[in-house]
Formats: structure tokens, C-alpha cells, sequence
């Protein structure tokens, strides 16, 4: 194990950072910029048991130190994914993290299941918790029961380490996320997007055909901090923190806080080597303080006074 | 075939600017950027910190040591842009996209551009200069305050203008000067066969034409535009009714420009969409189901700032 590793149950990770979702593409997007391979690990984009355009236009708009968007979950389908994505992924070393999305217990199975006969797949993120689909998505995440049924139900469709995205807008996220350790989840990621919405004044309308749209970007980065902190008290499965990093700094407060590792989401639209930077980043400082990756997570509780 | 893209720090060489809401950027790459007409950049001042947050999609004016870009004043991004000195450090990440397809040698290239739409079809026009090639341009505006580099168009292509309110060229929309030009070029160039049947034409009717005359490929046309969405969509329609060929280049508002993050959905006529930064933004416009711009709040903003 290399002195930036850090292992998510039984998952060994090359460095604690991640690609976000839906902010990647399916990492065969980045040949002119970096090397894939380098980063703890990629998070594809949402996979669903059959292609989809997602929604009409406008899916993004930006706002105060964020963005919205509501993508719809547009992707070439799980199937289309292991055929044309997967053995590049798998030649290069990547480590592969493949989020899945789907309206019903049965399509999340069945796609877990089709993921599972692969190699190359390193673990399944279940997205319980996208806010831009009429149907699953984000219902599945606001609720202990139905979260705990949907993860029950993949889990025992594979053995590989399994992920759950957890919303920030579940009543009691803490809650959730204890569900989905019951029921079997290996680590929960936090945070997903908070509905948010913005409107053309001069052509008094909504900017976004969806409405509403997840919000990322610096913006959210106190709030998902804060619900990290909370689900590393709540849970003992690893917690992989996720919003609005750009920085190593940021995503050391996330280390700090008690994330074991970390995605970068929206950093990557406006630097493709985002991610990177902040994988460098986060070798220098532990290289500055003779400490592992591993050493900083949660190191920050132990001087916090209790509640 | 298309130069590797990649994200520069590039300070600010100048700006020159063109009333309050135009302004030229050119930016200092010492090492040459390899950018082709019809490509574009996502520019984003390097010190903006957390806000605005996002790079803005511009289409290239210029490539090589001084690559520059033309924005219009629209939202906080390109009134940071409206006011950066020299020096200011930019992150420059390209060139992007598809640029405009090679023009056709058998036909004479009609350049149709609308207000800030201009920057692209500039960089073909120039190019087409070098090579020999005398386009016509026909570009629109509101006024003569919203002709950003008319003169230079003028320098390199056949110039002809139209603003709404008269005050520099014709009177009305860009749209009907390409009409008129059209209806010309077609009537010149349509032998027997032709797309819409017998018609008479310049006083003659078809059979007075010999029937071995096919169309001189000086009187075939095509045409490349840039412009806001309701422009670009009655282009296209004149071209595809005269069965002219027509390459759009699409400006829609994106966060990444480089095919992740799928902001940038552009509706097709076989159902679906395509990505404007990665499928286009230089795309043959008969593709393109215009209709549903309409529906789209903020298609019409100059390069997606919001």
C-alpha cells in the first residue's frame, strides 16, 4: 500500500480522491489532459438499465458561487457502458467506481447484477438521490425504509463494494445512512445536489426546463461538511465526503472532518485536471506534516469538545 | 487532426474596445495557441475566485501567439471581461469543438452573422482572404452600434448590412438580404431538375434555358452563419428550401466545453440531441430542429453567460 492509499472497506484506493458523477463523463474524456489512472478513482456518470437523452434545455445556469443543473440523467445505458467504456477503463488501471440510477428496486438489480459479471468494476455507487427525475432518484434517498430496501436488494445482487449517495434534503440524512449500513452498504457518499432554482427576470420564466435543478459548486461546501462530520459520528462504514471541493484545502477539511476519501464535482468543468491538482495537493501537505492521507481522517474530531 | 486542448494561464495582451458593450480580448500565449475558425475557448479570469464560477464558451477570433475573442456585455462574466486591463491572468482552456467545415471550391461562401456572432465567421473570412476566396458577408443588427467589427469584415469579404432601426445599411433584418440573394443565386444556378420545378425566372422560363446548362460553380452558393438562435433558425430554413448548404455554429450556454458535463443539449431533427461543444458548435444546420429554440429561455445569450 502506497503512502497516499486509502482503503473504503475492502477497497484500496491509490489516493483519497475521487471524480464526482456526472462531472466526468466516463473518464475516457480526459486523453489530451491526464492520466486517469493517477486518481483514487473515477465515479461515472449515472448508468441506467437503458440509454437516456435526459431533459430539454436549459439543464444548467450558473449562481452565487455554484451552478445549477438538471442533466435529466442523460447516459449511454449500462449496457453500452461495458461494451465501449469499460475494457479502456480496465487496460488503462482506472479505478472504476460505477454510479447507477434507477425508478424501481428491480432496474437497480438488474444493473448491479449486468456490472457485477464485469471485470474492471471496483464498486457500485447507488445514486438514491438525484434531484432532477420525476421518478426513484431522490425518493429512495429521503427515506430510511426505502433506502434500506433498495440497498438490501443490490446487495445481494453483487459482491462488489457497495456504495450509497446519500441526499442532503432525507428529514434525518443520519438516519438514512444508518439504514443502508444495515442493510449492507460499505460506504456513504455525501453529499448529492440541494434543489435549487433560478429565474430569468427579464423574461420572467424559469432558467431551467426542469424548474429546479441540483445545486453544486462552492456554495454547498459548508453544508456538505457539516453532514459529513455528522454521518462520520453516525455511522461506522466510511464516509466519502463530496461537495463543492476545488482545493486540496477543501478537501483536507473533508479529511479532517472524518471523509475517508473525496469526489470533486464541479472543479472539473472549469479545470479538467482539477482532481489531480487536489490528489498533488494532498500529497504535499501530508509530505509537509510526515503524515499519511490515511492519518488526517477525522483528525480534527479529536479536538473537537463534545456536542 | 485537431490541436491537443488543453487549460493555459494567459495574461490578458489587450482589449480594445468598441463601444461600451463590445471589447476584444487578445491574449498573450507565447507558444502559439492552434485553434481553427469556427472553434472556441472557455475563458475565465484566473483570480475571479469562487464568483462568477463557471468558464464562458467564446468563439475564437484569432488564433496563434495572440488568440483573442469578441464579447458582448451581458452578465457578470463578460462585464469582468468589459473591464480586465493588461496583464490580468486568464484561464484559457482549448481550442474546442468542431470547427466550420471546409468550404466547398465549386461554391461562393455567403457568411450570414448576427451582433456578436460575428467572431467566427471574421476568422473564416480572413481565411478565405488568404486563400484567395472573396465571401460575401452579410451581417445584422439592432444598429450600427451593434456591428462590432464591420469594418474589418469590409477589409476581407463583400460586405452588405442590415440594421432594424436604419441607421447603418438597409432597413430590416439580415435574413432578408440573404433572401434576396438566394432567390438570385438559386434563380442563376437552377437548371432542369431543379428543386422547385419550372419557374420563371429573370423573364425567362426554364425551356429557354439549353437543357445542357448545368449551374456555373460561380453561381452555386453556401452559407455559414453565426448569429442568435431566431436569426439562425430562418437561415437555415432559406437555405434548406433551396437546398443550399448551411453550417450553423451553435451558442448555447455550457459549463465544461469539453463533453461532461451535458449542459449544452441541442435539440436534432431526428429526435434526440446533440452536445453543441463536442458535435458542434460548427454543425450543418439542416440537422438542427430549430423550432424548439423557441422554447428555450436563454439560447439567444451571447456565449452562455447567464
Amino acid at each position: 500500500m502506497s503512502a497516499d492509499a486509502v482503503k473504503i472497506g475492502s477497497l484500496e484506493l491509490k489516493n483519497p480522491v475521487l471524480t464526482a458523477s456526472g462531472t466526468f463523463g466516463y473518464g475516457l474524456e480526459y486523453d489530451d489532459f491526464f492520466d486517469v489512472a493517477r486518481l483514487g478513482g473515477i465515479c461515472t456518470k449515472g448508468l441506467s438499465r437503458h440509454p437516456r437523452a435526459g431533459n430539454p434545455p436549459e439543464r444548467i445556469c450558473e449562481t452565487p458561487a455554484g451552478m445549477l443543473n438538471a442533466i435529466g440523467l442523460a447516459n449511454v445505458g449500462v449496457e453500452a457502458f461495458c461494451r465501449d467504456k469499460l475494457p479502456t477503463l480496465r487496460a488503462r488501471g482506472v479505478t472504476v467506481v460505477a454510479n447507477i440510477f434507477a425508478s424501481t428496486v428491480e432496474d437497480f438489480v438488474v444493473i448491479a447484477e449486468r456490472l457485477d459479471a464485469e471485470n474492471g468494476v471496483h464498486a457500485i455507487e447507488l445514486n438514491v438521490s438525484c434531484p432532477n427525475v420525476t421518478h426513484g432518484g431522490i425518493e429512495f434517498g429521503k427515506d430510511p425504509t426505502l433506502a434500506a430496501q433498495v440497498t438490501a436488494a443490490v446487495r445481494r445482487a453483487t459482491r462488489l463494494p457497495l456504495w450509497v449517495k446519500m441526499s442532503p434534503e432525507a428529514g434525518d440524512i443520519a438516519e438514512v445512512a444508518r439504514a443502508c449500513e444495515a442493510s449492507g452498504a460499505d460506504a456513504v457518499t455525501a453529499i448529492n445536489t440541494i434543489r435549487g432554482m433560478a429565474l430569468d427576470v427579464e423574461g420572467m420564466k424559469m432558467r431551467l426546463a426542469n424548474r429546479t435543478g441540483g445545486m453544486s459548486g462552492p456554495a454547498l461546501r459548508p453544508i456538505a461538511l457539516r453532514i459529513v462530520w455528522e454521518l462520520a459520528e453516525a455511522v461506522s462504514i466510511p464516509v466519502i465526503g463530496i461537495g463543492g471541493i476545488y482545493t486540496a484545502r477543501d478537501a483536507l477539511e473533508f479529511l479532517l472532518a472524518g471523509a475517508s476519501a473525496i469526489q470533486v464535482g464541479t472543479a472539473n468543468f472549469s479545470d479538467p485536471c482539477a482532481a489531480l491538482r487536489v490528489a498533488d495537493g494532498i500529497h504535499d501537505f501530508c509530505a509537509r506534516h510526515a503524515l499519511a492521507p490515511a492519518d488526517l481522517i477525522g483528525r480534527a474530531r479529536r479536538a473537537a469538545s463534545p456536542a | 487532426m485537431n490541436a491537443r486542448r488543453r487549460l493555459m494561464i494567459a495574461r490578458l495582451a489587450r482589449r480594445e474596445s468598441i463601444g461600451d458593450a463590445y471589447h476584444v480580448l487578445y491574449f498573450d500565449v507565447p507558444d502559439g495557441l492552434e485553434g481553427r475558425a469556427g472553434q472556441f475557448l472557455m475563458v475565465r479570469g484566473a483570480e475571479w475566485g469562487d464568483a462568477p464560477l463557471l468558464p464562458r464558451p467564446m468563439s475564437l477570433l484569432t488564433s496563434g501567439a495572440a488568440p483573442s475573442i469578441l464579447i458582448k456585455v451581458f452578465g457578470e462574466g463578460t462585464l469582468r471581461m468589459a473591464r480586465t486591463e493588461p496583464g490580468e491572468p486568464f484561464a484559457l482552456l482549448g481550442p474546442l469543438g468542431l470547427p466550420w467545415r471546409a468550404p466547398d471550391a465549386e461554391r461562393r461562401p455567403i457568411l450570414v452573422a448576427g451582433g456578436v456572432g460575428v467572431a467566427p465567421l471574421l476568422f473564416l473570412a480572413r481565411e478565405l482572404a488568404e486563400r484567395g476566396v472573396r465571401a460575401l458577408s452579410l451581417y445584422g443588427g439592432r444598429s450600427a452600434r451593434d456591428l462590432p467589427l464591420a469594418d474589418e469584415l469590409a477589409r476581407v469579404s463583400e460586405l452588405e448590412v442590415a440594421t432594424e432601426d436604419g441607421s447603418r445599411g438597409e432597413r430590416g433584418r439580415v435574413t432578408e438580404l440573404l433572401e434576396r440573394h438566394l432567390s438570385s443565386a438559386s434563380a442563376a444556378s437552377r437548371g432542369p431538375g431543379g428543386t422547385e420545378g419550372p419557374t420563371r425566372t429573370q423573364g425567362r422560363t426554364q425551356t429557354e434555358r439549353p437543357l445542357a446548362a448545368k449551374a456555373a460553380p460561380s453561381d452555386a452558393v453556401e452559407v455559414f452563419t453565426c448569429g442568435p438562435d431566431r436569426m439562425m433558425a430562418r437561415v437555415a430554413q432559406l437555405c434548406a428550401e433551396r437546398g443550399v448548404p448551411c453550417e450553423a455554429s451553435l451558442e448555447t450556454p455550457m459549463a465544461c466545453g469539453y463533453g461532461v458535463c451535458l449542459g449544452c443539449p441541442v435539440p436534432l431533427n431526428a429526435g434526440g440531441y446533440l452536445y453543441a461543444c463536442t458535435a458542434g458548435p460548427c454543425v450543418d444546420a439542416r440537422r438542427i430542429d430549430w423550432r424548439s429554440g423557441e422554447h428555450a429561455p436563454n439560447r439567444a445569450s451571447p456565449a452562455g453567460d447567464p
